[in-house]
C-alpha cells in the first residue's frame, strides 16, 4: 500500500504495516464521522430516504481521482507504478451480488460494520458473527469456488481504457454525472417520507 | 443543496474540466535511446547461470525468475519459483505490479538468450529497474548444472570448486549427483514406497517346556 511512496523506496518497506494502522484509524473515523456506523443511515440508500452512503463514497472516489490525474501531471506522482486490481468478471459480478443481498439485509458491509461493533452497536456484532461464519465455511469450501474465484480474469483494467476514452475525460464525465446523481438523491431524499433514527 | 454544497460541487467540475485542458503526461516514464543504447552495451545485465543458481539454493528472497517462453514449454518444466510472462504479454498491465517490484532482481530467461534479452529491452525501455538476463537461457543451465562436464585432472583449483559446486546443485535439482540425471528430486517422493516383505513367524504348535 502507500504506493508510490513505498515502491519508489521513499519510505522503508517495513513502514506498510504502520501506515496500514495509521489509514485504518483515519477510514474508521472518517466512517464514523459520515454516521456509517448506523445500519439504519446506510440502508437508507436502499428504500431511498437517506442516500448519504452514495454521496460520501461518489465523493471519494471523484475527488481521488482528480487528484491523482493532478499530482500525475505534476509529476509528484508515478501512475505507472499505482496497483491496479485485477477484475475477475464473473467473480465480481455473482460476488456483488452476494454482497449486496449481504448489504441491504444486513445494513452494513464489513467495514461499517467493524464501526458499529467499536461503538457497540449489537446489530453490527450479529453481523460479523455471520460475516466470520460465512468466511470459515468460504474458506472450507474454497475447492469448489475455486474455478469461479479464478474465471474471467481481465488483468488491471481501467474504465477508461475499456471506453477508449482518455483517463481525463472520464474523470470529467463521472464527476458531471456524479454532481448529477447528488442532486438527483437529494430530490428523492425530499420526496421520501421521512425516518426518524 | 445548501449554498455551500453547491459551491463544492462547482469547485469540482472545474477541477475536473481543467484535466481536460492540461496535457496528459507521466504515464508512462519511457527511457531516454541514449540511455537504452548505453544499457544495452553494459554487459552487466548478465546474470551467469551459476550465480542464478547459487541463488535459488540460497533461497534469495530479492530473485524473481521471469520465464518468457510460451505457457506451453513452461508447464513442462521451469525453474523453481519462476513466473511465466510470455513475451507476447510483457507489457499487459497485470504484470506491472510484479515488474515494478522494489528491492527485487528481475531475471529474465529463455532456451537461449534471444528472448529473454528482447523481454529485457522492453521492460528497460518502460522504465522497470533491476532488470537482468540469465546468460546462456535453460540450455545452458542444463548444460553447466544438470549434465555438468567433469575438468581434466590438470583443471584449476577454480574450476575444481565451479565443478564441486554444481555436482551439489545437481543434487540439489534431481536429488542425483550423476551427470545427466534430469529427474527433478520431487519425482522420488512421488513414487510408491518399497513394500516390506512382512514374513510372520510360525506359531508354535506346542509350548516347548517351560513353567
Amino acid at each position: 500500500m502507500v504506493a508510490p511512496l513505498i515502491p519508489m523506496g521513499v519510505i522503508p518497506e517495513s513502514w506498510n504495516n504502520v501506515f496500514a494502522v495509521i489509514l485504518g484509524f483515519g477510514f474508521g473515523f472518517a466512517l464514523e464521522s459520515a454516521g456509517f456506523s448506523s445500519s439504519r443511515k446506510i440502508i437508507g440508500t436502499f428504500f431511498g430516504y437517506d442516500f448519504v452512503v452514495l454521496k460520501v463514497f461518489f465523493t471519494a472516489a471523484i475527488t481521488a481521482m482528480i487528484g491523482l490525474l493532478y499530482l500525475s501531471y505534476i509529476g509528484w506522482l508515478d501512475y505507472s507504478l499505482l496497483y491496479i486490481h485485477p477484475t475477475f468478471l464473473a467473480s465480481a459480478i455473482i460476488g456483488g451480488i452476494v454482497m449486496g443481498i449481504g448489504f441491504s439485509m444486513g445494513g452494513y458491509c464489513p467495514g461499517t460494520s467493524f464501526c458499529g461493533m467499536a461503538i457497540g452497536k449489537i446489530d453490527a456484532m450479529i453481523f460479523m458473527v455471520g460475516m466470520v461464519i460465512g468466511v470459515f465455511i468460504f474458506s472450507e469450501a474454497f475447492p469448489l469456488f475455486e474455478k469461479l474465484y479464478n474465471s474471467g480474469n481481465l488483468g488491471g483494467k481501467l474504465v477508461s481504457d475499456s471506453l477508449g476514452v482518455s483517463k481525463s475525460l472520464f474523470a470529467f464525465l463521472l464527476t458531471v454525472v456524479a454532481i448529477g446523481m447528488f442532486y438527483g438523491a437529494t430530490w428523492v431524499e425530499k420526496k421520501v417520507r421521512k425516518v426518524e433514527y | 443543496m445548501n449554498r455551500r454544497n453547491t459551491l463544492l460541487a462547482i469547485l469540482a467540475v472545474v477541477l475536473a474540466a481543467g484535466l481536460l485542458i492540461i496535457p496528459n503526461r507521466g504515464e508512462k516514464k519511457e527511457i531516454k535511446p541514449e540511455q537504452l543504447l548505453t544499457a544495452i552495451n553494459d554487459q552487466a545485465r548478465f546474470l551467469s547461470t551459476d550465480a542464478i543458481t547459487e541463488r535459488i539454493i540460497g533461497g534469495d528472497p530479492t530473485l524473481q525468475l521471469i520465464d518468457v517462453r510460451p505457457a506451453k514449454q513452461f508447464n513442462t518444466y521451469a525453474l523453481p519459483n519462476a513466473v511465466n510472462i510470455p513475451l507476447d504479454s510483457i507489457l499487459s498491465p497485470s504484470w506491472t505490479q510484479l515488474l515494478h517490484q522494489p528491492g527485487k532482481d528481475k531475471v529474465f530467461y529463455s532456451n537461449g538468450d534471444i528472448e529473454a534479452d528482447a523481454a529485457w529491452q522492453v521492460c528497460t525501455r518502460n522504465g522497470v529497474s533491476k532488470v537482468f538476463v540469465m546468460k546462456g537461457g535453460l540450455n545452458h543451465w542444463y548444460n553447466t548444472i544438470i549434465k555438468g562436464i567433469e575438468p581434466s585432472n590438470t583443471a584449476s583449483g577454480n574450476d575444481l570448486d565451479l565443478y564441486s559446486f554444481r555436482q551439489s546443485a545437481r543434487q540439489y535439482f534431481t536429488g542425483s549427483a550423476e551427470q545427466g540425471a534430469d529427474q527433478p528430486a520431487q519425482a522420488e517422493s512421488t513414487q510408491k514406497p518399497a513394500r516390506v516383505k512382512v514374513e510372520r513367524k510360525p506359531v508354535e504348535k506346542s509350548s516347548g517346556g517351560g513353567c
